[in-house]
C-alpha cells in the first residue's frame, strides 16, 4: 500500500483527534487575539548572485545605451519576440519572467534596483552569512535574523502548532539556532515508517523517551524533530492538488513551492517560511538575446511564483494572498559589464522583489544609473537601498514586530529608509536606546549566543 | 556544447532527491511503495500525538544548553571522530594498544597515518566482489569511453556512480578509516558537484589521482592537482579563461575556498593597503589579487577540442599558451616579471598561496572543526597551522597537521559539539550492526539505499556552491537531515538479500545465553556504541526491548519471529538513539 493510501488511512482514523484539537489547532493557537499577526513573510533566496540588470533592463534613455555597451552580448532587446516587457518608461522585465508581469500589472509585485547590503563583499559564502545572520559585516553571530525575529515578536501565542518552515533539503542560517522550524523537503517522504513493521509504534514511543531524556542540543533537536514528524502525520493528507488551475515549473523549486502551499492552507499558524532558488553564479553562456541559461532559470523563478500567487489566491479565509509577503533576494548582484565568457563576475547592487496582496506594486528606491562615473568601481551598480529598510518594513508593517534592534543589530534609524512598499499598521520600531558601531557584539546580539562548544 | 556543462558552476539546487534526477531514481520512485511496507496507521495512531512546534516547555535560542554529555573513552572518540564508526571488535583492538588512553591513541593514529601498513583484505575482496569497471581507468580511457563515444547516461555517470558506491564501501568496510575520513573531507574541502555531464564521466579519475593520491600528503601537491584537473577547470570556469577573458569564477574560490580563506578577505581595497606581517607578506587578499590570480591562470584548460589540433581531445589538462597573459602581475605581495616560462605565473601563484601563514590557519581551523567541535580552541588551531606551514614542502604535511590535532589533550576531553552528518550516520549504521552489503551498479538494495540515503541532505559529491556541505551543527540538526537520517538507518534494519537472509542480522550475533531485554540491550548497546549508554536512555531501550515483561527474564529469541523482529527494531532504536549520533 502506498504512502499516499497510508495518509488517506490515516486522516480518516485519526478524525478523533482531529476534532478534538481542530479547533484548538487551527484557530485558538494560532490567532493571537488582536495584537496577533496573521501574516505569512516567505523569503526566497536566489543562491549564487542573481543578476540583477538582465531581471530588469532599462529600456530606454541613457541608461539604455550604457547597458548596450556594457552588454554587447547578453543584453535584453527592446523589440522583437524576446523584447523586455516595459513596466514604466525606464525599466523592462526580462520576457522570461513575463509570469509575473500580471502581479506587477496588478500591484502586487514592487521591484527595487540597487539595493543590497551597506558593505560591498564579492565572496558568495561571506554575503550570504551577512544576509542570514541579519548583520552585515560580520559572520560571528550564531543565531540567524529569522530566528531572532521569531523570538522577539511578542504578538504571537505561546502556542503554534508550525510558526516557521523551511523548504528544503537543509535548513538555511538564517533559522541559525532556531527551535522551532519545521524544515522538510517532500511531506511525501516525511515520516518514520521503515524498520520491522509491527514495533514501528512501540519504537516510536521509545525514540521519543529517549530524546526527552535529557536536555542537551540534540536531544533538544530531537524532540523537534520528532514534533514534526507527528504535525506532518497528523495533518498532511492525500494528494495535493493546487487550487485555480496553477501549475508549477518542474524540478525542486516548484515541488517546494507545492509544499509550501500545501502546508500554508493547512492553517497551521505559519509566520515565516524560507525557500531557495541557487543557479545563479553566471560566470560564463548566461545567454543573449533574452533566451538561454539566465532566461531558463528567471523563468523558473517566475513561472514558480506565480504559480504560489495563483494557487493561494482565494477569498475569504482562503485568501491567502492577502496575507502573503514575499521576499525575494540573492547575495549580490553581478558586475555592468560582461566578461568575455558572455556572462557575469560578482558584482554588488541587485534588483529586489517584493510580492504579495498588500504590496504596493511599482518600482521603487533611487536608480543611480549605468553612467560609469555612477558605478562603484567603474563596474558595479551602487547599493542605494539597504536591503534591511526593504525587510525592517515588512517587519513592522505586515508582522507587527518592532524589535528591529534584535533583528538586525546595528540598523538604526537613521539607516532605516521605508520606501512604502507595503500597507499596514505603522508600528514604532525599536532601533535600541543607544547605537554603538559593534552593538551587535557588546549589546543586543550577545542575548542570543548559544554556548555550545565552548 | 556549452550549456549543459556550464550549469553545474551556478549553485544549482541540490542534486534532486525528490524529483528524482535519473531514469533509474525514477524507477525507483514508482516502485517505491513495495519498499514502504503495509499502511502504518495502525502503528502510528498511538504515536502521533498532536503538538506544537512553538510551545513554553521548549528551550528557546536565547537559552544556554549546559547539559553536555561526557566524553568517552578514547577508543569510541578516535573511531568516531577519524572513521566511521566502530565495527564490533575495533574497539578491544584500540584497547589493546597500549596501557594508557594517550599511548593506544598514539599507537592507533599512528597505525591510521600509514594507511598503507593497514591490511585491507576485507575492503579489497569486497570492492572485486562489486564488479566495479571504470576505477581503474586512466583519463583519457574514461574521457574517451564515457564521453567522447556520446554513450547512454548510464554508462556516463558509471564513473561517477561506481565512485559514489566504492566510497560508502570503503567507509563500511576499509580499515584504513581516517585515510577514508581525509577523503571525505578533502572533496569537500575541493567541493565539485559531479553528478554531471562532462564531470561523471572522469570523477573516478578525480577520486583517485588528485583526492586519495594526496588525502594524508602534501597540500600544495594536491591544490596542483586539482588546478590541473578536468573537473574543477570545468565546474568553476578556468578552461575558458584567457588574456582578453579572464575568467574570476576558479580564481576566486581557489584564495577563497582553497586556501588563504575568507577571514583574510580585505574586500575592495587597493593591494598596498592590506598590512603586511613581519616578513612582509600581505595578511590577506584583496579583489584585485582575485583578478591578478585568474590572470596568472589564464591558458590552463582542457584537451577538449577534437577539431583543433592544438587541443586535441584527450580530456586531460592542456596549457595553451595563446591564451596566457604575459603581462607583469602583483599578487599578494609578490611580483611576476612579464613573460615568465610556461605555467610559472600560474605555479608561482600556487607556490605562494600554499604557504600563506592564512592558508595554514584556514586549513588547520577546518581540520579542528571537523574533528573537534564547532569551535574548536584557537591553540589547537594555531599549533596545527603552524605544523602546516612548516611542514609546507613535507610529502607527510598533513599527516603531521592531523597528528598535533589529535594528540591535542583537548581531542579526549571535548565531545558532543557536532552530530553525525548522514554519511556518518549511516555509514556507521552499517559498521556497527556489520550490514552485509555489496554495492554493486545496479544491484537494488543499493539503489534503494542511495536514494534513501540521498533524501538525507548529503548526497555524495553533489553539493552545488563549491565550499563543500557545511560542517556545522546547525546545519544537520534540523528536522529534515535528522528524520530522514533516522528512516533510512532505521530501514537498514530490515532488508533482506536475495537468499531471505537479513542484512543486519542480529539474532545470529547475539550469544546464546544473551536473552534477557536487559542482557540484549546491554549486548547492542555496547557491541553498535562501544560503550555504554546514560542511565535513563539504557532504560529505555530495555523498556522497549522487554515491553513491560520482567527484563530480566529471558525472550523467547529463538522460537518467536515477532521477538526476533523486535530485536532489530531494538538495533534501529539504538541507531537512532541521541547517543548513536555524537561526534
Amino acid at each position: 500500500m502506498s504512502e499516499i493510501t497510508r495518509r488517506g488511512f490515516l486522516a480518516g482514523c485519526s478524525a478523533a483527534i482531529a476534532a478534538l484539537s481542530g479547533s484548538r489547532f487551527n484557530t485558538v493557537a494560532f490567532a493571537g487575539g488582536p495584537q496577533g499577526n496573521n501574516d505569512i513573510l516567505l523569503v526566497v533566496f536566489l543562491r549564487g548572485g542573481m543578476d540583477g540588470l538582465s531581471l530588469l533592463p532599462p529600456i530606454a534613455g541613457a541608461d539604455r545605451g550604457h547597458y548596450e555597451s556594457f552588454r554587447p552580448n547578453l543584453r535584453v532587446p527592446t523589440s522583437g519576440p524576446n523584447a523586455a516587457i516595459g513596466l514604466n518608461s525606464q525599466f523592462g522585465l526580462h520576457p522570461a519572467a513575463a509570469p509575473l508581469h500580471d502581479l506587477f500589472t496588478n500591484g502586487n509585485l514592487a521591484l527595487v534596483p540597487a539595493s543590497g547590503q551597506p558593505v560591498l563583499n564579492r565572496s558568495h559564502f561571506d554575503a550570504m552569512q551577512f544576509v542570514e545572520l541579519g548583520t552585515p559585516g560580520d559572520k560571528t553571530g550564531t543565531t540567524g535574523w529569522l530566528t531572532r525575529h521569531m523570538g522577539s515578536a511578542s504578538n504571537l501565542p505561546p502556542e503554534i502548532v508550525m510558526p516557521s518552515l523551511a523548504v528544503g533539503a537543509l535548513q538555511p542560517q538564517s533559522f541559525a539556532g532556531s527551535t522551532e522550524t519545521l524544515n522538510l523537503s517532500n511531506p511525501d517522504q516525511f515520516n518514520l515508517q521503515t524498520g520491522p513493521y509491527a514495533w514501528r509504534s512501540a519504537q516510536r514511543t521509545s525514540l521519543r523517551r529517549l530524546y526527552q531524556s535529557d536536555l542537551s542540543w540534540l536531544h533538544d533537536a530531537g524532540v523537534q524533530a520528532l514534533d514534526a514528524l507527528d504535525i506532518i502525520e497528523l495533518n498532511v493528507g492525500d494528494d495535493y492538488m493546487p487550487a485555480n488551475g496553477a501549475v508549477y515549473p518542474n524540478g525542486s523549486f516548484g515541488d517546494h513551492l507545492t509544499t509550501l502551499a500545501q502546508l500554508i492552507k493547512l492553517d497551521l499558524g505559519l509566520q515565516v517560511a524560507t525557500l531557495d532558488l541557487g543557479g545563479w553564479d553566471t560566470h560564463g553562456d548566461q545567454g543573449s538575446n533574452g533566451e538561454g541559461y539566465f532566461a531558463s532559470i528567471i523563468g523558473e523563478l517566475a513561472s514558480g511564483l506565480a504559480a504560489l500567487y495563483q494557487d493561494l489566491d482565494g477569498t475569504g479565509a482562503s485568501n491567502y494572498t492577502s496575507r502573503l509577503t514575499v521576499v525575494v533576494q540573492s547575495e549580490f548582484g553581478r558586475e555592468v559589464r560582461e566578461n568575455g565568457d558572455r556572462g557575469t563576475e560578482h558584482g554588488y547592487g541587485n534588483t529586489m522583489m517584493v510580492l504579495g496582496g498588500n504590496v504596493n506594486g511599482g518600482i521603487y528606491g533611487n536608480w543611480p544609473g549605468l553612467h560609469p562615473d555612477a558605478l562603484i568601481e567603474g563596474t558595479d551598480i551602487a547599493v542605494t537601498t539597504d536591503y534591511r529598510s526593504i525587510v525592517t518594513e515588512i517587519l513592522l508593517r505586515r508582522q507587527g514586530n518592532p524589535e528591529i534592534h534584535q533583528i538586525f543589530p546595528g540598523f538604526t534609524a537613521d539607516d532605516y529608509q521605508p520606501l512604502g512598499l507595503v500597507n499596514g499598521p505603522d508600528v514604532i520600531p525599536n532601533f535600541g536606546a543607544e547605537i554603538f558601531a559593534d552593538s551587535f557584539e557588546t549589546g543586543d546580539l550577545s542575548a542570543w549566543s548559544t554556548t555550545v562548544g565552548e | 556544447m556549452m550549456g549543459r556543462d556550464r550549469v553545474t558552476t551556478r549553485f544549482g539546487p541540490s542534486r534532486s532527491v525528490d524529483a528524482v534526477a535519473n531514469p533509474d531514481r525514477r524507477a525507483l520512485l514508482r516502485r517505491g511503495a513495495h519498499f514502504f511496507g503495509p499502511a502504518v496507521a495502525e502503528s502510528a495512531q498511538h504515536a502521533i500525538q498532536p503538538t506544537f512546534m512553538r510551545r513554553p516547555d521548549r528551550p528557546g535560542p536565547r537559552q544556554k544548553m549546559t547539559r553536555m554529555p561526557a566524553p568517552p573513552p578514547a577508543a569510541v572518540i578516535a573511531t568516531t571522530r577519524l572513521g566511521y564508526g566502530p565495527r564490533p571488535g575495533d574497539i578491544a583492538a584500540f584497547n589493546a594498544l597500549g596501557g594508557t588512553e594517550t599511548a593506544r591513541l598514539t599507537a592507533w593514529l599512528d597505525q591510521q597515518l600509514d594507511p598503507a601498513s593497514i591490511d585491507d583484505s576485507v575492503a579489497d575482496a569486497r570492492m572485486s566482489a562489486a564488479g566495479f569497471t571504470t576505477l581503474g581507468k586512466s583519463l583519457p580511457q574514461l574521457w574517451n569511453d564515457h564521453h567522447v563515444v556520446e554513450p547512454e547516461w548510464e554508462i556516463r555517470i558509471q564513473p561517477f556512480l561506481e565512485t559514489e558506491r566504492a566510497t560508502l564501501l570503503r567507509a563500511v568496510y576499509s580499515r584504513r578509516q581516517l585515510f577514508e575520513v581525509m577523503v571525505d573531507f578533502w572533496h569537500n574541502h575541493f567541493s565539485i558537484f559531479a553528478y554531471e555531464f562532462i564531470i561523471a564521466p572522469v570523477w573516478a579519475w578525480q577520486d583517485r589521482e588528485i583526492i586519495r593520491a594526496n588525502a594524508l600528503g602534501n597540500f600544495r601537491q594536491m591544490l596542483g592537482g586539482v588546478a590541473k584537473s578536468p573537473p574543477m577547470l570545468y565546474y568553476l570556469d578556468n578552461r575558458v579563461s584567457s588574456a582578453d577573458f579572464p575568467n574570476e569564477n576558479y580564481a576566486r574560490e581557489l584564495i577563497e575556498l582553497h586556501t588563504v580563506g575568507a577571514d583574510a578577505y580585505f574586500g575592495a581595497i587597493d593591494q598596498a593597503a592590506v598590512p603586511t606581517d613581519s616578513n612582509g607578506t600581505p595578511l590577506g587578499y584583496v579583489d584585485a589579487d582575485v583578478t591578478a590570480a585568474a590572470r596568472c591562470l589564464t591558458g590552463w584548460t582542457i584537451s577538449d577540442r577534437s577539431w583543433d589540433p592544438d587541443f586535441g581531445n584527450t580530456g586531460e589538462f592542456l596549457y595553451h599558451a595563446p591564451w596566457h597573459d604575459n603581462d607583469p602581475k602583483t599578487v599578494l605581495g609578490i611580483d611576476l616579471p612579464a613573460n615568465q616560462a610556461a605555467l610559472k605565473d600560474g605555479e608561482d601563484l600556487l607556490d605562494a598561496l600554499a604557504a600563506h601563514p592564512a592558508t595554514g590557519r584556514f586549513v588547520a581551523g577546518k581540520l579542528a572543526r571537523r574533528i573537534l567541535g564547532d569551535f574548536p580552541p584557537s591553540e589547537v588551531v594555531e599549533a596545527a597551522a603552524d605544523v602546516f606551514t612548516a611542514a609546507v614542502a613535507a610529502p607527510d604535511q598533513i599527516a603531521q597537521t592531523l597528528r598535533t590535532i589529535v594528540l591535542h589533550p583537548s581531542f579526549l576531553s571535548t565531545w558532543g559539539d557536532k552530530v553525525k552528518r548522514p554519511l556518518e550516520t549511516l555509514t556507521s549504521a552499517m559498521r556497527g550492526g556489520e550490514a552485509d552489503w555489496d554495492f554493486a551498479i545496479g544491484a537494488d538494495d543499493t539503489n534503494t539505499l542511495l536514494w534513501r540515503f540521498n533524501q538525507a541532505g548529503q548526497p555524495l559529491f553533489s553539493w552545488h556552491p563549491p565550499n563543500g556541505y557545511p560542517d556545522v551543527k546547525f546545519a544537520w540538526n534540523s528536522t529534515a537531515p535528522l528524520v530522514m537520517s533516522w528512516k533510512v538507518i532505521n530501514w537498514l534494519t530490515d532488508v533482506r538479500d536475495p537468499s531471505e537472509n537479513y542484512r543486519i542480522d542480529p539474532l545470529s550475533a547475539t550469544p546464546p545465553d544473551v536473552r534477557s531485554a536487559e542482557a540484549l540491550a546491554t549486548f547492542w548497546i555496547q557491541r553498535i556504541l562501544g560503550r555504554p549508554m546514560p542511565g535513563p536512555e539504557h532504560d529505555e531501550i530495555v523498556s522497549f526491548m522487554a515491553q513491560g515483561h520482567n527484563p530480566n527474564l529471558d525472550l523467547p529469541l529463538d522460537t518467536s519471529e515477532s521477538t526476533q523482529e523486535r530485536l532489530r527494531a531494538m538495533v534501529g532504536l539504538i541507531f537512532m538513539s541521541p547517543a548513536f549520533l555524537w561526534r
